[in-house]
């Protein structure tokens, strides 16, 4: 059956304020229209209507679709020490969370059916500018609601496995509230790996609540199967010296859109939105940011490293608002690129929205061909040109990966991405 | 019985791009086991002739040929050359952020090892390698650890251009100024690499401007260069001329 949203049933429809929202997210989805070439936020990375009228909702309650040969039940083995979560085709798949004492981590229907989510949901973000978003919430029943308790400082990261393998066009929709209370430090790791040969969407939100002092880091692998697409939202609301570290890194696909919405809300908060993307045949990358400064002495940092060849597309948005009130204040962000190929193309739309007179802000794009005098010299001493050009690309996208803050993850994103 | 390692016949060469002409009939013959010097005032085309030799894609021969050991040298890969045996020491070495100079190495001695179909060296085989010789040449552990030529001094480029020379073992080494900016100790390490790697089998063309690195090398031959070839040949005694009266008198001579 071809997607309408409309006709779908969803766990909690019968909770009045449930389908309330969900009936709000329709109308918004409606109200924005289909995102095309004139949509000024997704003029780079729309895509046919038809194709996303050719999904399948597959909202059966059981976990996935392979009968019983999938492991989706099988503790989640995670790539370094973490707290391993898993998600299979779309739901969830871990039933024991077994995280230490501080941390709670509850299905998002629990979350739903028990009220507690009630006070986050759409709360970080105006579903009229989110058209994903808004289908999102349309559609909302599966994801996480994870709290890290006021003060509480988890030893391991949290690793959220999302496997799409399913032989199926599914639009599995996920949506998650992580919320680090007042103090709390943790990391989030999620890591999106598709190897279904059909074209899927992953449509993703995840709300972060930071609250006073507490810090986040949060560090995503987009690695969908070649012709899926993924399409996500990060909105984040940060508070009185609360930090948040992010790191998106992005493998190809027919189109990986990550868009990050960002309102530091209070004095001292500060975000590093970071990222990669390497694409080398004919899929598409888009990072878009949008660093809300709202409040005096808040500051952000943003470094995007990427690479196109063959036919490939990426596009780097990334704004920075400044509001009036929001003096002392530094927003930087650069976005580097490498361009190896004529069919290839990179679209990069810096915009600073300065509205205060006494903040530091930059942004620098550069975007250009390897260094000749460096291939040169490794050819001359016996590398030969293939090799000496992915030394040099994977120079370019390991600066990125320097800023991830946590060694583990690093190094494992150094190694495998 | 002498055996021929590079032979150059009646070259003319020049940048590529506008075919502006720089290496004007020049003719000179190496053999195994020889050391040449090859001196010539700024601008005569030395570098010009190393680049070609060692296959930049910025210069290109109009006519003549090159042979090395046994080969058409024109007609390969800069890579393949490389690994050929010819080795060149960039006056100006190029410096790689991102890439860490053991990473680089490491990189290099394996890709020879992989031409001469030997397996590739582990990362602690490696390291065992390059220690040796990183500290005959005085190179710390500290430089390794750096990005390749970030930051680098004029002389510990150098240094590490003759870290390469030592792992890379090459038939044919050229030293574009090697000695230039360097200090007494640096001058006498460059001196020791040279003569260590110079065996009945391996030859060196050593481009320079002092007598200094000549009095610790002895060299086979020395070669006057002026304009793009070769104005006079002969034994030190022709560098010890230069030092006196310059390259006037071997222009009007
Ligand atoms: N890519 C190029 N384009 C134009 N001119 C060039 C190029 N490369 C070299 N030249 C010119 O060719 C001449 C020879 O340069 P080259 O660097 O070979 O001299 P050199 O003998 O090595 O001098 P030095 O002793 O100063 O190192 C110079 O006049 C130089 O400006
Ligand atoms: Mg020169």
């Amino acid at each position: 059956m071809a997607i309408d949203t409309a006709n779908i049933e969803l766990w909690g429809d019968n909770i009045p304020w449930l389908c309330g929202l969900r009936e709000k997210g329709r109308a918004a989805f409606k109200q924005y229209g289909w995102p095309n070439a004139k949509t000024e936020a997704w003029k780079y990375s729309y895509f046919n209507k038809k194709e996303f009228e050719a999904l399948h909702i597959d909202n059966t309650p059981h976990h996935c679709d392979c009968n019983g040969h999938c492991h989706c039940h099988e503790k989640t083995a995670t790539p370094f020490a973490a707290y391993g979560i898993k998600f299979c085709n779309g739901k969830l798949a871990t039933e024991d969370f077994d995280l230490p004492a501080g941390v709670s981590v509850k299905p998002l229907v629990e979350a739903l059916f028990g009220g507690e989510a009630k006070k986050y949901l759409n709360k970080s973000f105006d579903m009229a500018k989110f058209p994903f978003a808004a289908l999102n919430t349309a559609l909302i029943e599966n994801g996480l609601m994870l709290v890290i308790e006021r003060g509480t400082k988890l030893d391991l990261p949290i690793f959220i496995y999302y496997h799409q393998h399913a032989q199926a066009a599914n639009l599995y929709n996920i949506r998650n509230l992580i919320i680090a209370e007042k103090g709390a430090k943790a990391t989030v790791v999620e890591y999106y790996e598709g190897s279904a040969e059909q074209p899927y969407l992953q449509n993703v939100v995840n709300e972060v609540f930071i609250a006073d002092s507490a810090r986040l880091n949060h560090y995503i692998w987009n690695k969908e199967a070649k012709v899926a697409r993924h399409i996500a939202l990060n909105s984040v609301q940060i508070r009185q010296n609360g930090y948040y570290e992010a790191f998106v890194a992005q493998s190809e696909c027919a189109l990986c859109r990550h868009e990050t919405y960002i309102e530091l809300l209070q004095k001292g908060a500060a975000a590093e939105v970071n990222g990669v993307y390497r694409l080398s045949e004919n899929g598409k990358s888009d990072i878009t940011t949008n660093v809300c400064h709202l409040d005096e002495h808040t500051n952000s940092h943003q470094l995007v490293k990427g690479v196109a060849d063959g036919s490939a597309k990426a596009v780097f948005q990334g704004k920075i608002h400044i509001a009036p009130n929001a003096q002392q204040c530094e927003g930087y962000q650069q976005h580097k690129a490498l361009l190896l190929s004529d069919e290839a193309e990179i679209d990069a739309k810096p915009e600073l929205e300065i509205f205060a007179d006494d903040v530091q802000c930059a942004h620098g794009n550069t975007c250009g061909d390897l260094d000749a005098e460096q291939l040169f010299y490794m050819q001359a001493r016996g590398i030969n040109m293939a090799e000496a050009r992915q030394i040099l690309i994977k120079a370019h996208t390991d600066d990125a990966l320097g800023k991830i803050s946590n060694k583990n993850v690093q190094n494992w994103l150094l190694e495998k991405f | 019985m002498e055996k021929k390692l590079l032979e150059i016949k009646d070259l003319y060469a020049g940048v590529a791009e506008s075919g502006k002409e720089i290496i004007k009939g020049l003719n000179l013959t190496i053999n195994a086991g020889e050391v040449h010097a090859l001196m010539g005032p700024n601008g005569a085309g030395k570098s010009t002739l190393a680049y070609l030799l060692a296959g930049k894609a910025d210069y290109a021969a109009t006519s003549g040929n090159v042979t090395f050991a046994g080969q058409n040298l024109l007609s390969l890969k800069p890579d393949e050359r490389a690994n050929a045996g010819l080795f060149l020491s960039m006056q100006y070495p190029v410096a790689i952020p991102g890439v860490s100079t053991n990473n680089f190495l490491k990189h290099a001695v394996n890709a020879k090892r992989k031409y001469m179909n030997l397996p590739e060296l582990d990362a602690a085989e490696f390291l065992k390698l390059l220690r040796a010789s990183a500290q005959e040449l005085g190179v710390t552990t500290e430089m390794l650890k750096r990005e390749l030529n970030v930051g680098f001094s004029g002389g510990e480029k150098k240094r590490m251009e003759m870290l390469q020379m030592q792992l890379l073992q090459p038939k044919l080494a050229i030293l574009d100024e090697t000695d230039s900016g360097l200090d007494i100790d640096a001058l006498r390490i460059v001196a020791e690499g040279v003569n260590k790697l110079h065996t009945s089998e391996n030859s060196l063309l050593i481009i320079t401007h002092h007598l200094d690195l000549l009095n610790l090398i002895k060299p086979d031959a020395v070669h006057i260069y002026y304009d793009g070839h070769i104005v006079q040949s002969g034994g030190k005694e022709l560098a010890e001329k230069l030092e006196q009266s310059g390259y006037k008198s071997f222009v009007e001579a």
